[in-house]
Parts: C-alpha cells; structure tokens; sequence
C-alpha cells in the first residue's frame, strides 16, 4: 500500500465516519427518553444547583448512578436509563472516592446538609470531602435543594418525611428534656426499650467503643458526649446531651435501636449501613458508661453467655 | 512585537514547543501535588480558597497533563519529524509559533477559568466553549502548517511516523470537535445517556486518538535511528495503523459497563478493547525487532532510553487494559484508585515519558549542540520512573482495598481510614514527579537558552 497524504487524510475520515455513525448517533438516536418511574423534571432552584454541582466537580467523587452490585447508599434502586434524559451534562462519574448520590435526596434533613457542606468533618469526622463554606449561605442552599432532589419522586417521598418527623422532633425539643427523652423513646419499639445490653463491659470494649465515638459521633455529640460538637451550631434540634438521659429509663437496648436506625428528621443518622452488630453494641456502651454513667450491659434478662465472654460475677 | 514572539528562525518552533511542554510539565505537576494533598489532608492546604479546591484543580490537573505536558511535546517533536522524515523545512516557522501561541493560550484559559468555577463538567472536556474553539483553531493551523510543508516535500514515500502524525490530528480534531459538542456552546454537551456515551468516545479519544499514535511516532522514528538498524517490516507498520484506527475509535463505552448504556454497545466495547491487542502487539513486535539485539545503542542515547522505557509502559498499559475491561474484573476496579493508576500509567509512563524522549532526541538536533546536561536528563529519567513506578503500585493496592472492601459491603466512608495511607504515600511519590518536571524544565531551558554554560558540563 503506497501511503500519501491524501490516502491518510481521506482513509481516516473514512474510518471515522462509520464509527461516529455506530458508537455515537446510533444509540443517541435509538435510547428512549422515557422517563423512568420515578423521573420528574427539576426546579429552577434544582437547576441552579446542579450548575454549582458542575462548576466544582463534585462529580469527581461522585458518581450518580448505583449498580446491582452495591451495598452503600441508594442500593435500593439501581440505575435506569430514563433517571437521565434531562441531565446535561451526564454527571454519571467514574469515581467513588465518596459515597453514589443518586438516590441521596431525602437520606438526611437540610440542617445535616448544612452543616456537612459547610464543613464534612462536622458531621462525617473522617471525612476527605472539601469544605464549601466559601460557597456563601445561598449557594449551599441550592446545593443542598439539589442533592434532596437526588431520586426524583422517590426523594421527594424522602424529604417530605424528614419533613413531618423534623416538625415533630422540634416540638419534643422544645417542650423540654423530659418531654423530648419521652419523645424518642417513646418511637423505640417496645422490646428494645426492656432489652439490656446483652454483652458485658469490658475493657476491650470499651476501647473499640471510643474508636467508633471517634470516628463517627464526635463531630456531633461532642467529646465529652454534652452534644456541643462543631457540627452542634447548624443543628436543630441540636445533638443530644447524653447526660439528660440518666434516670430517664435509658436502656441498651434504646441505644442500640437509635444507633441502628437513627433518628429520620433530625440529624441523627442510622448506621445500620457502616456499623455491624458487635460496634453498635461497643459505641452504645461506651457512652451509657462515659456520659451517662449508667450502664446495664451483661444485666438481666440475658441468654447463654456467647462463649468468648468472660466468666460472668453473679 | 508580536513579530519578536512569531520570529521566523530554523526550527523555533519545535523549540518553543519543547518549552512550552517543560512548563505545562511543572505547572500539571504542582496542580497534582495539590489535589494529592487535598487527598491526603482536605483541609492543610487553604481549605476555604474556592480556586484552590480539590473539584477544581482536578480537571486544571487533568488537561494541563493532556494537552499541556504531553500534547505540546509530542506536537513539538512532530513539528520535527514531519519536515526531517520529508527532507524539507517546515512550511512556515512563524504560523507554527502562531498556532503554538493559540494553543497555549487555551490551554491557559482553559485551567484559569476552571479555576474561577466554569466548567462543563465531563472528564477532560471541562473546558467552555471560547477555550475549545481556540483548540481547534490550533489544531487547524498546525494540521495546515504540516499540509503545506508535505505538498512541498522532496521525499516521495512517507515514513510510518508521518501516518500517525496526521491521520492524529484529523482524528483529534473531530474527536474534539464532536465530542465537547461544540454545537452547543453553553454546554458542551447533549443530554441523558447519549451525553455520557458521546463524553466517553472523546474521553477515550483524546488519549487513544491524540497521545498514542503522536506517542508512537516519536517511537518509530527514534528507534532505528538511535539503534542505526531500519524498521523490520513495512506490512506490520501498516496493519498496526490501521487497525488502531479501527479499533481504537469505538471502545470508549467500556468506561459505561456499569450504567444503564445499551447492551449491544457495551459488548461491542468489550471486544474491541480485547481486540486492541492486534494494533498495540504488531507495533510493539515491529519495534522489537528491529532494535532486538542493539538495546546497548539505544540505551546510550538518552532520548532513546526515555523511549524504550515509554514503550514497556505501553506494553503494561496495554495488556492492563483489555483485562479490566471484562465485566468480572471491573466488579472490582471500576470507580476507585485502581483505574487512577491505569491512567496515569498510559499518560504518564507511556505518552509523557516518550514525549520526554522525543524532546531529549530531538533538542540537539533544533539546537545544533548537545542537551545542557545528560546528567540533569539522566537523574530526572529515573525520578520519573520512580514516581511512575510507585505510582503504579500504590494506587493499584488503594484500588484493590477500595474494589474489595465495597464488593465485601462495606460503605464508602467506612474504607475512607484504610485508604488513609496510601493516600500520603502517593502524595509524597508525587514530590519526585514535581522535582523531575522542575528538573526537565531547568534542563531544557537551558540547553535552548544557555550557550554559555553548556560548554563545560558533563
Ligand atoms: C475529594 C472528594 C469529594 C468531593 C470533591 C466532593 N465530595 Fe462529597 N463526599 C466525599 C466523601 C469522601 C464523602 C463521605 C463522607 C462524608 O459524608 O463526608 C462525601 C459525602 C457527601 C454527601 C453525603 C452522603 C451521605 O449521605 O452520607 C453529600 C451529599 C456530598 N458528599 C455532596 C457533595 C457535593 C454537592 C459536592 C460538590 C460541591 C461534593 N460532595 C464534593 C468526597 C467528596
Ligand atoms: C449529624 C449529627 C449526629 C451524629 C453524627 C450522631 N448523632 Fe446521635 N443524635 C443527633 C441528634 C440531632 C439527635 C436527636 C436530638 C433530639 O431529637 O433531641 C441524636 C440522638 C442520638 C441518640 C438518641 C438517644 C435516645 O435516648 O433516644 C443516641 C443514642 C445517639 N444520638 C447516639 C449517637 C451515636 C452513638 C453516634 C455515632 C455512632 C451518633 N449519635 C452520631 C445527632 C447526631
Ligand atoms: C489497549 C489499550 C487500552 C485499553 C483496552 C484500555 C482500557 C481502559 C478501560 C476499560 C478503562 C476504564 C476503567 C474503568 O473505569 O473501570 C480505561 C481508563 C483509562 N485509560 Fe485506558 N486502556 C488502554 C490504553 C490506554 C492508554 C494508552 C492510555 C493513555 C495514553 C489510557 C488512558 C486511560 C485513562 C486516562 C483512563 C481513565 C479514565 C477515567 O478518568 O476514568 N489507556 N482504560
């Protein structure tokens, strides 16, 4: 084959022409764009957002679309093509350095997004995200009117019930800490309200329950457990002081249900997804002993000892 | 003045290029070791800056390496080739330092408006539209310029470099055009999934279409002669050609496995990317065989040694490639450290180390007088190769945590701790990248500039 100019520039064209035709317009032409079932258009305000979203590449550390394979937030949905027939740009990504937020609209109230964007560590201690304080109040807000509208329909049901459960949490806050432990508790199921920490305190324990506290309480409860954390001023209602409840009819099995499920409409997270068992019970204990000073671990009514427990004084 | 900036003198253009891309080299650096901090340590580095966050010197990070670093020195070595490989002068000196001008103009935009939050937001197409165009027209007058200079060349036969120089940038120049949908100038894009196909046909693009076949020129052209034995064989110099074209042109939906992009795409991206073995192997065999049995030449040139090391990160590159392309394999590599590390390898070790070679070769020859000091080149080889090196291996392992850990069902912010370490690792290996760019920097400079010290160097 005699290579010329013009055979290179004619053959490459040639060459690419038919690609362009097959690995791009093809499927643009041919992808539906119906909208899946929970698609809805966005807000002007949604729309802003998502701009502020662009502009400081959120979306090289996020991706916005969850696989079959998944495990963290939003694992409850995976992608559909129709989720994005308004998105331009895509902001599908291709790195989780934090968590997919595809379905992040509704996981947690305004006030948390406050606090997070102005700075991660306050309510994610361990965190790497970059802090956005320098964004200004209301650019936060249409990033945070954007990120609550992260699962379209699916997210509004999600906010609107942050929403109800954040009007009655204020209520219970205001009227007080009797009245607000009542509250709280009151949400428990009844079993876990009766149900003792089954596991006895130990001073192993102990430690993994302060490396827990560390890395996932302490920017909102605080380290000395008075719920004055850095995260405490965008809060409302505030984090809780742990020692209001004492004598209040704390259990460990309260604790260990709030840890686990959190508190929907406040700030309080669950962390059913990030803590296995064996830490919930850890970081329960570990602040009925230090901030509450009052613990039932290993008390009565418990099963067969698990078979590493120490012997057990009776 | 601006006919001081444009003189028109042999050769000032591959040098002003060469140049160029010894700055871009320091600045993309500077920008990675930023981001690499960032990582590290979010909030060290001026935490509230807006124009210092990591979300925006990423891509300032990103297409200053592209386009910068290794973009202008491959582009500077072609301004070479294409006139040597033709026995002819460059068609006009000064329209290559106009479109030398333009380009790095953009490229400056490009990361400052970044910098100040404008950005279209898909991976390396960040840049808006004013800064596109400017590429473009870049483009254009280069692609002229090397038009012209082969209307009026004395050499009949083109030589395989001269394939790949220009069949790059017409490919580039579409790729660019289509894929930042220049059509659509407030946002660079068009809309759904179809966006995300189109981003990633440029995203592939630009590093398969753009820096590989610059990068391999530069390899077939100093090879034979830095090993004085000609090229092995004709026939797999053009089936190596095309069929990158081919092949290389329609893989890019194998960064889409994992989305909601139709299936008949995906399989098609699969097989081709196992497919880009035939283009990658018969180059890589071509070369081999020609300089097998005369490494002892090659690695006594030290532009040559840059490109013999170039071509065995291309090897690793390109093997890694078509296996973490199979569905099985991305279950765990995709969205995490371990595909920062397959990226940096091809452009890092395999383009920017050659085009680091092509400029080492090439600067005596624009010159008239040996490199300021083999030593300097020398010491920054292996800083190079260190970092790349470590590099590697660092953020594959991070990868590996990160694949496994979510695989296992642990939650993103649970593996932040684990991933903690290897994180200041690679910000420190970082700082051998940062003294290798401000080594080349001092090195090329002066070997342009400094007649008056070269003499008594080693
Ligand atoms: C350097 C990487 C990085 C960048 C850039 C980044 N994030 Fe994050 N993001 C993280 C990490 C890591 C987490 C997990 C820890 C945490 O919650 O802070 C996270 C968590 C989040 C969460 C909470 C998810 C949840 O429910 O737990 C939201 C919302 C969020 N990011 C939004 C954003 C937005 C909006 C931007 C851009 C303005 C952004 N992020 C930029 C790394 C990043
Ligand atoms: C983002 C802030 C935040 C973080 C992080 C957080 N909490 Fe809370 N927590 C709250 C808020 C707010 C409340 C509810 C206050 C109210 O309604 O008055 C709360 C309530 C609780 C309660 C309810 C007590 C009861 O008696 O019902 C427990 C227990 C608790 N937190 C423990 C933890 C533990 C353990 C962690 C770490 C694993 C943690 N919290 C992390 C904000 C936070
Ligand atoms: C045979 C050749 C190659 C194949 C089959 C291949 C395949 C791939 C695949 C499948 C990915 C996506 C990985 C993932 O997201 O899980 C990827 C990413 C990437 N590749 Fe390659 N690759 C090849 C060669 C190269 C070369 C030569 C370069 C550079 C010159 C390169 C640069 C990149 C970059 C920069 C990314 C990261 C994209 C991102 O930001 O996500 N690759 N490659």
């Amino acid at each position: 084959m005699k290579m010329t100019p013009s055979l290179i520039i004619l053959g490459s064209i040639v060459v690419f022409a038919p690609v362009l035709l097959i690995a791009v317009i093809l499927p643009w032409v041919t992808i539906s764009d119906a909208p899946s079932e929970i698609h809805r258009p966005r807000t002007g305000i949604e729309q802003e957002g998502r701009r502020i979203y662009v502009n400081n590449g959120c979306t090289y550390c996020h991706t916005q679309f969850v696989r079959n394979i998944d495990w963290d937030l939003g694992a409850e949905r995976v992608a559909q093509s129709g989720d994005y027939i308004h998105d331009r740009p895509h902001l599908v990504g291709t790195a989780r350095t934090g968590p997919d937020l595809s379905q992040q609209g509704g996981e947690h109230p305004d006030d948390w997004h406050l606090a997070h964007f102005i700075n991660p560590r306050h309510t994610r201690p361990e965190s790497l995200m970059p802090t956005w304080e320098f964004l200004g109040m209301e650019r936060i807000g249409a990033l945070t009117a954007y990120v609550q509208s992260l699962g379209f329909k699916s997210a509004d049901y999600r906010v609107q019930r942050q929403n109800e459960w954040k009007r009655k949490a204020v209520e219970a806050f205001e009227a007080g800490p009797e009245e607000n432990v009542r509250w709280m508790h009151s949400m428990v199921p009844e079993p876990c309200t009766r149900l003792p920490n089954p596991y006895p305190t130990t001073e192993a324990d102990l430690k993994r329950g302060h490396r827990i506290y560390q890395g996932f309480c302490i920017g909102c409860h605080g380290p000395i457990g008075d719920g004055m954390g850095p995260a405490q001023p965008h809060l409302y209602p505030p984090p809780l002081n742990f020692t209001i409840l004492k004598d209040r009819g704390i259990t460990g099995g309260i604790l260990y249900y709030q840890i686990m499920n959190g508190i929907t409409g406040t700030a309080m997270p669950y962390f059913k997804r990030e803590l296995e068992s064996e830490k919930i019970w850890a970081v329960g204990n570990y602040v009925a002993v230090n901030f509450i000073g009052q613990s039932d671990a290993g008390g009565e009514p418990r099963g067969i000892a698990a078979s590493y427990e120490p012997p057990r004084q009776e | 003045m601006t006919l001081r900036f444009l003189k028109d003198e042999p050769y000032g253009t591959t040098r002003a290029f060469f140049l160029s891309s010894a700055l871009w080299f320091v600045t993309g650096a500077l920008m990675g070791l930023t981001d690499a901090t960032h990582l590290s340590a979010p909030e060290l580095l001026a935490p509230n800056v807006s124009w210092l966050t990591f979300g925006r010197i990423r891509p300032v990070h990103t297409t200053t390496m592209i386009f910068g670093f290794v973009g202008t020195g491959l582009l500077g070595a072609a301004h070479y080739m294409i006139p040597t490989l033709l026995r002819t002068s460059l068609f006009s000196e000064r329209l290559g330092k106009l479109s030398l001008w333009v380009w790095n103009l953009s490229i400056a935009a490009g990361g400052i408006t970044l910098m100040a939050g404008y950005s279209q937001g898909r991976e390396y197409a960040e840049w808006i539209w004013p800064v596109d165009i400017g590429i473009l027209a870049a483009f254009l007058l280069m692609f002229w310029n090397f038009f012209q200079t082969a209307q009026r060349r004395e050499e009949r036969i083109l030589y395989v470099s001269v394939w790949y120089i220009f069949a790059a940038l017409v490919f580039t120049w579409f790729i660019y055009f289509f894929g930042n949908a220049v059509w659509n100038p407030g946002s660079g894009a068009i809309t759904g999934m179809p966006d995300a196909i189109l981003a990633w046909f440029y995203g592939h693009g630009v590093v398969g279409l753009f820096l590989t076949p610059l990068a391999v020129a530069i390899a077939y052209y100093v090879i034979p002669i830095a090993t004085r034995s000609p090229l092995y064989s004709h026939t797999l110099s053009l089936i190596g050609f095309w069929t990158i074209l081919v092949i290389y042109t329609h893989i890019g939906t194998h960064h889409l496995l994992q989305t909601p992009v139709p299936t008949w795409l995906k399989v098609l991206s699969i097989s081709g990317s196992i497919g880009m073995i035939v283009p990658v192997m018969t180059v890589l065999v071509n070369l081999w065989l020609t300089m097998r049995g005369r490494l002892g030449y090659l690695h006594a040139d030290i532009g040559g040694k840059f490109v013999m090391a170039g071509l065995v990160w291309y090897i690793l590159t390109c093997l890694q490639g078509p296996l973490q392309a199979l569905p099985v394999i991305q279950r765990v590599t995709h969205l995490n450290n371990w595909v920062i590390a397959h990226a940096h390898m091809g452009v890092l070790g395999f383009s920017g180390i050659i085009a680091l070679g092509g400029i080492y070769f090439i600067l005596p020859r624009v010159t008239g007088r040996p490199i300021y000091s083999q030593r300097l080149a020398d010491i920054q080889y292996w800083l190079v190769l260190l970092g790349m090196a470590g590099f590697f291996t660092v953020l594959t392992a991070a990868g590996l945590v990160q694949g496994h850990s979510w695989i296992n069902g642990e939650v993103v912010y649970r593996t932040l701790p684990q991933l903690h370490p290897y994180l200041v690792v690679r910000a420190s290996i970082g700082l051998l990248l940062v003294s290798a760019s401000f080594i080349g920097l001092y090195n090329i400079f002066m070997s342009i500039y400094g007649t008056r010290f070269s003499r008594n160097t080693p």
